[in-house]
């Protein structure tokens, strides 16, 4: 309220005091004067609405209307008065007022007090008639300190005592006022310096009775007390307290005698309080804490404090319960409050940290660095492999919720995220292998496991998790490995793949997924080759009546296996010379290497029990095979005529022997295949299916097989750096080394060190792709 | 996939039992074969030596242009090979082959 501290109030803007008849008063003021005119000189007023201009005009005596109608009665009424006029009415105003002072009648009609002071104030008497009213105010406010003054009586009772005396006061200059009403518009209007009769009442009572230091100190301390009793959960007279604080601010001593004090009481308390219940409660409760103070120094500002306070006190709170422990509240429980998933209690926390200087600011950063800590634990731990990427998944769900629900989507914290993530999941190169291995096994279970839109949003999620990576070039390796042997078993979902592939090429661009797509044109063709060659082999004479299909896989688009030689039967042999002749004749300039470790076939077997057909692996089909005709073999006979590398044979021999489906025995029996071991037919071999697929145990992906990756993966960097060097330069024609540079780290998706670019770049310039500039060794030119 | 490993799959056959009486020495027959090649280009060396990269690789020029499948390789009557783009820039300035410095003379061009 602006107005409360105003000098000139008349008695508007409080609604405990001035009467309603007060309020419709002021009004009629307002009807000639604006509040810039509250203090007008009449005579010297002047403008449009000026009172001068009225009293000019003949119509003007007319017209009933308000003040102006009075002061032209001015020389209306030019009077002969009695003698002893002026005493004699002044003595019946005085009765009444000292009436008004004592609380008893008035023993003149107030029509006729009205008539009096305007009868005095039309005649010149009106500055006497204002400093004798304000001599008698003066000794009955005077006379009123005394009953404070007393030591008996205690605090509270201090309190209501002031208030009682402060609204009979009140009470009392509104009754005054009302009668002397025509001296408070006339008179005092006309004087700026001169206080109104009700402002008059409020300075008496501020000299005589509160700035009296023992009164003021005692009522002070009383509030504050009062307050303070109420901060510790008692209940308190809030009416009291608010009429109190009220005549504090409508006296004009608000602030430095009771806010000062107030607030240096707050601190103090606040602090201590903080300090305490940081120790002993945990951080939810604590924060519940603050909350309620909060709301309670809300609620008092509500309800008795004013206005003026409310910055400086909330501040003040926040400051000492929030501000002061930011670190502390998020070192001990920001976790907690994570893990647990917490969201209402987080919910809260944001709420409150955004109310302090740099709260948010350290909430992001507990955040992020939560994100990091559990994130890495989620991806450091080669164990947790097969549950990584699921986990991932479900984190990143969770702390998208908790950032749009609690944290308001602030986009500092959205961006916190992304970045922590990024952060973590470049921790180990193998997330991208172990990225690639999940969304094959997603694939591969394809609309078993899931309808086809739940499959298409699984693997939305994972590009998020896939946008963060930063060697995508080596989930891109993985992948294409799986793929590989998914292609040759004739068991990936291929819509899916496809679908992966068009999310992977959306993300990365065609550059990255050429190489995929090289593999997907690989399987078509495959295809078509096999379709002509059956045509092919209805034309010759061909040995025997074999199912034949091939695979043939572009070499550089496909992983690599390390070549193997093994012995097959010549029937075998045959076939793939056939279709050797028959592919080179289509394709000049090529050679083909078999790749006999991703060969399968399907064997017919016989049983004593029944005949079955058996889905094996190319080594599985040799080693079978070697069984025609022959009661026992001996491992070493089977590597012989095998010709299979020996771990490789051992693993075969025991996927047919002492799996599930043993259709050869092995002598002695044992799980492993060690040396000297015999294996036999299995003519007893029984299963219900006629089908059996019998798997090729796996070793875990081999070193070598994981260094050959990563190095294939390094190689391909270096021609991805060189490729985007060619085409930035060919569409720049000449370029600076810092802008070739710039551009080059927007347009590659792994992360290149400085150094790395610069070989390539000399590298290039040797290769005349680009030369440099012979003024300035650091702009590049292209050469065509 | 390692949970895989060990884990064998039956399916259920589709029914046609044939027994097959007359060999009751061969126990296994051939009934299909899923054979896998990598086809690569048939060359001497790996690398092209006018640009410098693995010839199963496109040449630098084509991957900036993103046209993989149309990077061919020619083989020279001296038996060197080269990518056919790298070659057809190169004949424009000299028509020696970079390796033997013979005059080129084209034997066949990879498809
Ligand atoms: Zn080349
Ligand atoms: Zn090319
Ligand atoms: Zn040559």
């Amino acid at each position: 309220m602006a107005t409360n501290h105003s000098r000139k109030r008349k008695g508007s803007g409080n609604n405990h005091r001035p009467s309603k008849k007060c309020a419709v008063e002021k009004e009629d003021i307002v009807d000639v004067m604006t509040d810039s005119e509250r203090k007008p000189n009449f005579s010297s007023l002047s403008g449009p609405n000026g009172v001068n201009r009225n009293h000019a005009s003949p119509l003007v005596a007319n017209k009933p209307v308000s003040t102006r109608k009075l002061i032209i009665k001015n020389f209306k009424d030019k009077p002969k008065l009695p003698e002893n006029y002026q005493q004699q009415t002044w003595d019946k105003l005085k009765e009444a007022v000292i009436a008004i002072h004592k609380s008893t009648s008035i023993k003149s009609s107030l029509e006729e007090l009205y008539q009096a002071v305007e009868n005095m104030c039309s005649h010149k008497m009106a500055p006497l008639l204002y400093e004798q009213l304000r001599v008698l105010c003066d000794e009955h406010v005077k006379s009123n300190v005394s009953q404070f003054l007393a030591d008996s009586v205690n605090s509270p009772l201090y309190l209501k005592q002031m208030n009682t005396c402060w609204q009979a006061h009140c009470q009392q200059m509104i009754m005054i006022r009302s009668i002397f009403l025509f001296l408070d518009r006339t008179y005092v209007l006309q004087n700026s310096s001169m206080p109104s009769i009700w402002d008059m009442g409020l300075e008496l009572f501020r000299v005589h009775i509160i700035s009296n230091r023992s009164v003021q100190n005692r009522t002070v301390v009383g509030l504050l007390l009062l307050i303070e009793s109420e901060r510790n959960g008692e209940a308190v007279d809030r009416s009291l307290l608010k009429s109190l604080l009220r005549m504090l601010s409508d006296l004009q001593i608000y602030h430095e005698v009771f806010e000062v004090q107030f607030l240096e009481a707050t601190n103090q308390l606040y602090r201590t309080e903080g300090q305490q219940l940081m120790q002993e409660r945990d951080v939810p409760e604590y924060l519940m804490h603050v909350d309620k103070r909060l709301n309670e120094e809300t609620e008092r500002l509500l309800h008795y404090l004013d206005q003026s306070t409310k910055k400086a006190l909330i501040t003040c709170v926040e400051h000492q319960l929030l501000g002061d422990h930011l670190s502390s509240i998020l070192q001990k429980g920001f976790d907690n409050l994570m893990e647990a998933n917490r969201t209402s209690d987080l919910t809260l926390m944001y709420q409150l940290f955004s109310r302090v200087k740099n709260g948010l600011h350290e909430l992001c950063a507990g955040f992020s660095s939560y994100v990091k800590k559990r994130g890495r634990a989620i991806v450091i731990n080669p164990e947790k492999d097969k549950t990584m990427v699921q986990e991932l998944l479900d984190f990143k769900e969770k702390l998208d919720t908790i950032v749009s629900d609690c944290f308001q989507n602030n986009e500092k914290f959205i961006l916190a995220l992304k970045d922590s993530f990024e952060y973590f999941i470049n921790q180990r190169l193998n997330n991208s292998r172990a990225l690639a291995k999940f969304v094959d096994s997603k694939l591969r279970a394809g609309n078993k496991e899931a309808t086809e839109e739940e499959l298409e949003r699984l693997l939305d999620k994972i590009m998020v998790i896939f946008r963060f990576i930063h060697g995508k070039d080596v989930f891109e390796a993985f992948y294409k490995r799986i793929l590989q042997r998914d292609f040759c078993r004739k068991s990936a979902s291929v819509d899916a793949e496809k679908s992966m592939l068009s999310k992977l090429k959306q993300e990365c661009g065609g550059g990255f997924t050429s190489k995929l797509e090289g593999m997907f044109k690989d399987m078509e063709l495959s295809r078509d080759i096999n379709i002509a060659f059956k045509q092919h082999l209805q034309n010759i004479s061909s040995p025997d009546n074999i199912d034949l299909t091939v695979n043939i896989l572009t070499m550089g688009y496909w992983p690599t296996y390390v070549p193997v030689e093994v012995h097959m039967p010549p029937e075998m042999v045959s076939y793939q010379e056939i279709f050797k002749k028959f592919y080179l004749a289509k394709h000049s300039g090529r050679k083909l290497q078999w790749q006999p470790t991703l060969g399968h076939c399907v064997l017919k077997a016989s049983f004593s029990a029944g005949a079955k057909e058996l889905q094996v692996s190319l080594f599985q089909t040799l080693t079978l095979l070697l069984f025609n005709g022959t009661e026992e073999l001996a491992l070493e006979d089977i590597a012989h005529q095998t010709g299979i590398e020996d771990t490789e044979l051992r693993r075969t021999l025991q996927s047919l022997a002492c799996g599930k489906a043993r259709v050869i025995q092995k002598v002695p029996r044992g799980k492993d295949v060690e040396d000297g071991d015999k294996f036999v037919f299995n003519n007893e071999f029984k299963n219900k299916y006629f089908r059996i697929k019998i798997n090729q145990i796996q070793m875990k992906e081999t070193a070598e097989e994981q260094i050959s990756t990563q190095e294939r993966v390094f190689q391909d960097r270096q021609y991805q750096i060189d490729a985007a060097i060619v085409r930035i330069m060919k569409t720049r024609k000449t370029l600076s080394h810092t802008l070739l540079v710039s551009e080059l780290y927007e347009q590659l998706k792994f992360p290149v060190k400085p150094g790395d670019l610069k070989k390539r770049i000399e590298s290039l310039i040797d290769r005349d792709y680009m030369e440099r500039d012979k003024d300035n060794s650091n702009m590049y030119k292209y050469v065509a | 996939m390692a949970d895989d490993e060990k884990r064998e799959q039956m399916e259920v056959g589709s029914g046609d039992v044939d027994i097959n009486d007359k060999k009751p020495d061969k126990m296994f027959g051939l009934k299909k074969w899923n054979l896998v090649a990598m086809w690569s280009w048939d060359v001497e060396c790996d690398t092209c030596a006018i640009c410098r990269v693995q010839v199963m690789d496109t040449c630098l020029r084509c991957q900036a242009e993103n046209k993989q499948q149309e990077c061919v390789v020619v083989w020279g009557e001296c038996n060197h090979s080269f990518h056919n783009c790298c070659m057809s820039l190169w004949l424009k300035q000299n028509n020696r082959c970079p390796l033997c410095q013979q005059e080129w003379a084209l034997q066949t061009t990879g498809k």
